[in-house]
């Protein structure tokens, strides 16, 4: 997320549940997906928020027709504005234009004349007046070629002051642009004035960007750590910035502990807390976490939880029935998962026959997603499974599912589809097809024409071939 | 105690450019609102002679005696007036003749406050004990030449009395701030009252300055009127109620100041005015042809138009002379500038007709035509005119835009609000000044001179487009015997006959 939230991007109006929805992708440092926070304002319906009329200039209407503000006496229709509002909504028009035109040298001196927006007596247009310059400055800020560090700087703290509801807000949008632009340190240390800082009642609102405040500022101390720890490794031992590591990783786990109780969707925050204390080797205390935050009740259901478990788990050799009870979880949960492969995998290494059957479902279930449809291992593993079983127990599976199967996998569509991506998967599919329907032709055949054409023509074989396997038919 | 040592250290501070410091146990500033502390240090010998008890309490009798000597009492009137002086001093340097300010409008205005019974009356209708009104110390004249009843204008120390409420609680600078609008409505005066009297003085002198001029002046800031209260004196400061006299949130409509001129004509109770005559320039042949040069038509149209006139009866003494009370019945409406507009309408619909097919054809003609002989063409007017004016209406728009409403002194509206509206006014410069820093922008850009012309026509390189003033009419003519006729025989009135050319 861009701090500031650009004008033409997502999403500053989600709802936020229990707690702070996060996705998984999360590289250390990296691109962070960060939390989805609340908005008074809509800002993906710019014109119906600020009364901006859409005018387009390269309609040649619009300058032959009498301007509607003008002809207040043939119009009666039209509202009565008065000439401040009118001036201000004309400088936001322009400001508009000018930013989606990405003329940013017009865009700031016209900023600068809509800051006059801020002294209204009514309420209202105050609020959005600061909501609008905030997001609208920052964005400009941002693109302007003159633009320095210290310009943002000084912006976000004299935006900070004028409302009082804003203040978090805007304390966590300038940290998120600091942590962007690499000032880790001054990021963590907004971030702590703004946990210090108190008006009034909070309300709920409040309440939760408090939260993703402080998570915020444990998530800054670990990467700080990161940064201190891998000039550590690099550099010779260096006692002092040793120390500092550790008092980073001491402030950090602090405040994630503290954090990661609340029941909400944390998923970078545990990485990371994770990922400390395997390097000081506490192994038990990240299970817990991790269990913690996988089977915890009160927390919202969240499969990246028990992948993060598996992991864990994985690649510190736990046993297999450990990790079996998490993957068959995680299955009830997402039977699309790419780690059901393993789970396969890890089923016909036991040997068990119960466990033979259950991959059979796993890999079964696993088919019917549209994503794992042409994937020419989950094939595969089916076949070994149906060699392992036996036709025998694979029948009783196959009959329930049978009719859906057949025009989902196995219709002369599919197979002109598949023998274009790949012959491999024709035949693995043949393979598993022959021994549960006796003359079952159309796929087959179908399949076959295709791999002739395939082979006669060589690289121009499939246009040539799909054309002619319809004429065929 | 905190008060009193940081009392002379006024600097925003520097995180959330707030006034509100204190002083620590250490001696050092910090500003209340945010925590924040500063490098300055309180020192020790300050504090010590502020900590004897003989020095405080003359510390605070200076500035209290410092703060009522430049209070002065003042009543909304007073406001007006100052405001009336400045929008005249402000005509005079664009040229208006002197006479406008010193004679006429200073006549208008006593003779409007004694036809209300504010001022020079035997019973004026101000609140409390004031007795006289009208402070003259900036006019220099005293009302000795006309031949109104008028008090000497007394100036002394006026007892506060707020009406109605208790002294403690001040509601406004003035001293009849809250009381003024309670009179006998359309009696009392308003900014956009102010632009009327100003016209109506106007009027008197015969000055070529129409009603939409001086609303454009107004609007281009060449005339007092957007933030007037910057111009008074610092004695009289604008606070509470007063605001809502004078503060403006956009420039009145034509319309709405018509109305107020017809009103303060009827309240004022004024005579017939100076005959307008061919020579003034209001007069409709000269005002026209004024706008036939801003609109960039040839010259011999206005031949045209004084024919127009003549057959129309437009030049009649009695129709152009304004007088409220021999004003025609069932006309309301009365400008010069409309009328002018209308009669270069109706002149060229004659002579073109202007039903969308015959000008076109008679334009072909004249682009055919030898370019020596410089035929006006009203195809090629349009296209040239259709360029400006969507240039003008892009620069309109954006000035409307630039347009900056609130003032550099805030209209505080009540005491509890003071540090909140300063507040916000320190923060909106400050950002102002690093947006324009950001852009390069030059501070103060030169401001335009005030002109009655909007577009500029000639070979300059400033210019809006090439001149057609010289070009002749000559395709739209045709030559009967020894007089010259419109080639255009039909009124463009379906309903209309033919009208016969003469």
């Amino acid at each position: 997320m861009q701090p500031g939230g650009s004008v033409d991007s997502v999403p500053l109006d989600a709802d936020v549940s229990t707690g702070v929805e996060e996705t998984a992708s999360n590289e250390k440092g990296g691109s962070v997906n960060g939390p989805e926070i609340r908005s008074t304002c809509n800002m993906d319906d710019i014109e119906a928020e600020f009364h901006c009329h859409v005018v387009d200039e390269n309609n040649e209407d619009y300058y032959n027709k009498p301007d509607p503000i003008r002809c207040k006496r043939y119009n009666a229709q039209m509202p009565k504005e008065s000439g401040f509002r009118r001036s201000t909504s004309t400088c936001l028009e322009l400001i508009r234009n000018a930013m989606l035109r990405h003329r940013w040298q017009e865009a700031a001196e016209l900023m600068s004349s809509y800051m006059q927006m801020l002294e209204d007596t009514s309420v209202s247009k105050q609020l959005m007046a600061c909501e609008i310059i905030w997001r609208l400055g920052t964005e400009i800020l941002q693109h302007h070629p003159n633009a320095k560090q210290e310009d943002f700087d000084m912006f976000y703290q004299s935006i900070k002051n004028v409302r009082v509801n804003n203040y978090l807000k805007i304390s966590l949008d300038h940290s998120f642009h600091l942590m962007l632009t690499g000032h880790m340190e001054d990021a963590c240390r907004q971030l702590s004035n703004a946990q210090n800082w108190r008006y009034g009642n909070l309300s709920s609102v409040q309440l939760n960007l408090k939260k993703v405040i402080h998570a915020y500022c444990g998530y800054l101390q670990y990467l700080i750590w990161y940064s201190k720890k891998s000039k550590a490794s690099g550099a010779e031992n260096d006692s002092g910035s040793d120390h500092e590591m550790h008092s980073y990783f001491r402030q950090a786990s602090v405040t994630l502990q503290e954090v990661l109780e609340q029941p909400g969707v944390w998923d970078p925050f545990v990485l990371s807390y994770v990922e400390m204390l395997e390097f000081y080797n506490d192994l038990e205390k990240a299970e817990s976490v991790l269990k913690n935050y996988a089977y915890n009740e009160r927390f919202p259901v969240n499969p990246n939880a028990y992948v993060y478990l598996y992991e864990f788990l994985k690649r510190h050799d736990a046993p297999q029935n450990k990790q079996l009870e998490i993957l068959k979880i995680l299955q009830t949960l997402v039977p699309s998962h790419e780690l059901m492969l393993e789970y396969c995998n890890i089923l016909l290494g036991t040997g068990l026959h119960d466990d033979l059957r259950k991959a059979l479902t796993v890999v079964m279930d696993l088919l019917e997603y549209t994503s794992w449809k042409q994937n020419v291992d989950a094939w595969e593993h089916l076949n070994e499974i149906m060699e392992h079983l036996g036709n025998g127990h694979c029948l009783g599976e196959w009959e329930s599912r049978k009719n859906l199967w057949l025009s989902l996998h196995f219709t002369s569509y599919h197979a002109r589809k598949d023998a274009i991506l790949s012959v491999k998967l024709v035949d693995v599919k043949i393979k598993f097809l022959t021994p549960l329907i006796k003359n079952y032709q159309e796929y087959t055949t179908a399949a076959y024409r295709v791999k002739k054409r395939k082979g006669k023509n060589g690289s121009q074989g499939y246009k040539a071939s799909a054309n002619t396997g319809k004429k065929k038919k | 105690m905190d008060e009193e040592l940081t009392d002379g250290y006024h600097e925003p501070c520097p995180q959330c450019l707030s006034v509100d410091w204190g002083v620590s146990d250490a001696g050092q500033f910090f500003c209340r609102f945010c925590h924040n502390v500063i490098e300055r240090v309180l020192l020790y010998e300050d504090a010590e002679l502020l900590s004897t008890s003989s020095r405080v309490s003359s510390l605070s009798r200076a500035s209290i005696k410092k703060r009522r000597e430049l209070h002065r009492n003042w009543i909304v009137i007073e406001g007006f007036q100052f405001v009336l002086l400045h929008q005249a001093e402000a005509l005079v340097s664009m040229g208006v003749c002197s006479q406008f300010k010193d004679d006429i409008l200073y006549n208008f205005w006593k003779r409007y406050l004694q036809a209300t019974n504010q001022a020079y009356t035997r019973a004026p209708l101000c609140y409390g004990e004031v007795e006289a009104v009208s402070d003259f110390t900036s006019e220099s004249e005293c009302p000795s030449e006309l031949s109104f009843q008028s008090e000497p204008s007394l100036r002394g120390r006026r007892k506060r009395t707020a009406s109605g409420s208790s002294g403690s609680v001040v509601s406004s600078g003035s001293m009849d701030g809250s009381s003024y609008s309670k009179r006998k409505s359309g009696d009392f005066m308003t900014m956009p009252r102010t632009l009327a009297l100003c016209y109506l003085a106007l009027l008197w002198v015969r000055e070529g300055i129409t009603l939409s001029d001086l609303l454009r002046f107004a609007s281009e800031k060449h005339l007092p009127y957007i933030n007037v209260h910057e111009y008074f004196p610092e004695e009289m400061t604008v606070f509470g109620r007063d605001c809502q006299y004078f503060k403006v949130e956009s420039i009145p409509s034509y319309s709405h100041v018509h109305k107020d001129i017809l009103k303060l004509a009827r309240i004022m109770k004024l005579p017939a005015f100076p005959p307008v005559t061919p020579d003034c320039l209001l007069h409709p042949s000269l005002l026209s042809l004024r706008y036939l040069v801003e609109l960039n038509l040839p010259d011999e149209l206005h031949h045209w138009l004084c024919k127009v006139i003549k057959q129309a009866n437009m030049a009649e003494q009695a129709l152009l002379t304004f007088d409220y009370s021999k004003r025609p019945i069932g006309t309301s409406h009365f400008s010069y500038d409309l009328q002018a507009c209308a009669l270069i309408i109706v002149t060229m619909k004659l002579l073109f007709r202007l039903d969308d097919s015959k000008e076109w054809k008679l334009s072909k003609i004249a682009d055919f035509a030898d370019p020596d002989a410089k035929q006006y063409s009203l195809a090629f007017w349009h296209t040239t005119m259709h360029k400006a004016l969507v240039l003008a209406r892009k620069r309109e728009k954006l000035h409307t835009a630039n347009q900056q409403w609130k003032s550099s002194k805030p209209f505080i509206l009540s005491e509890r609000n003071k540090s909140v509206f300063l507040k916000r006014r320190r923060v909106v410069e400050y950002l102002q000044t690093r947006f324009q820093k950001l852009s390069g922008q030059a501070v103060e850009t030169e401001p335009t001179k005030p002109s009655s012309f909007i577009f500029l026509w000639g070979d300059g390189e400033d210019s809006d487009g090439p001149s057609l003033h010289c070009q002749k009419l000559d395709c739209n003519l045709k030559k009967r015997r020894q007089t010259q006729l419109c080639a255009n025989k039909k009124y463009w009135h379906p309903l209309l006959r033919p009208c016969n050319p003469t």
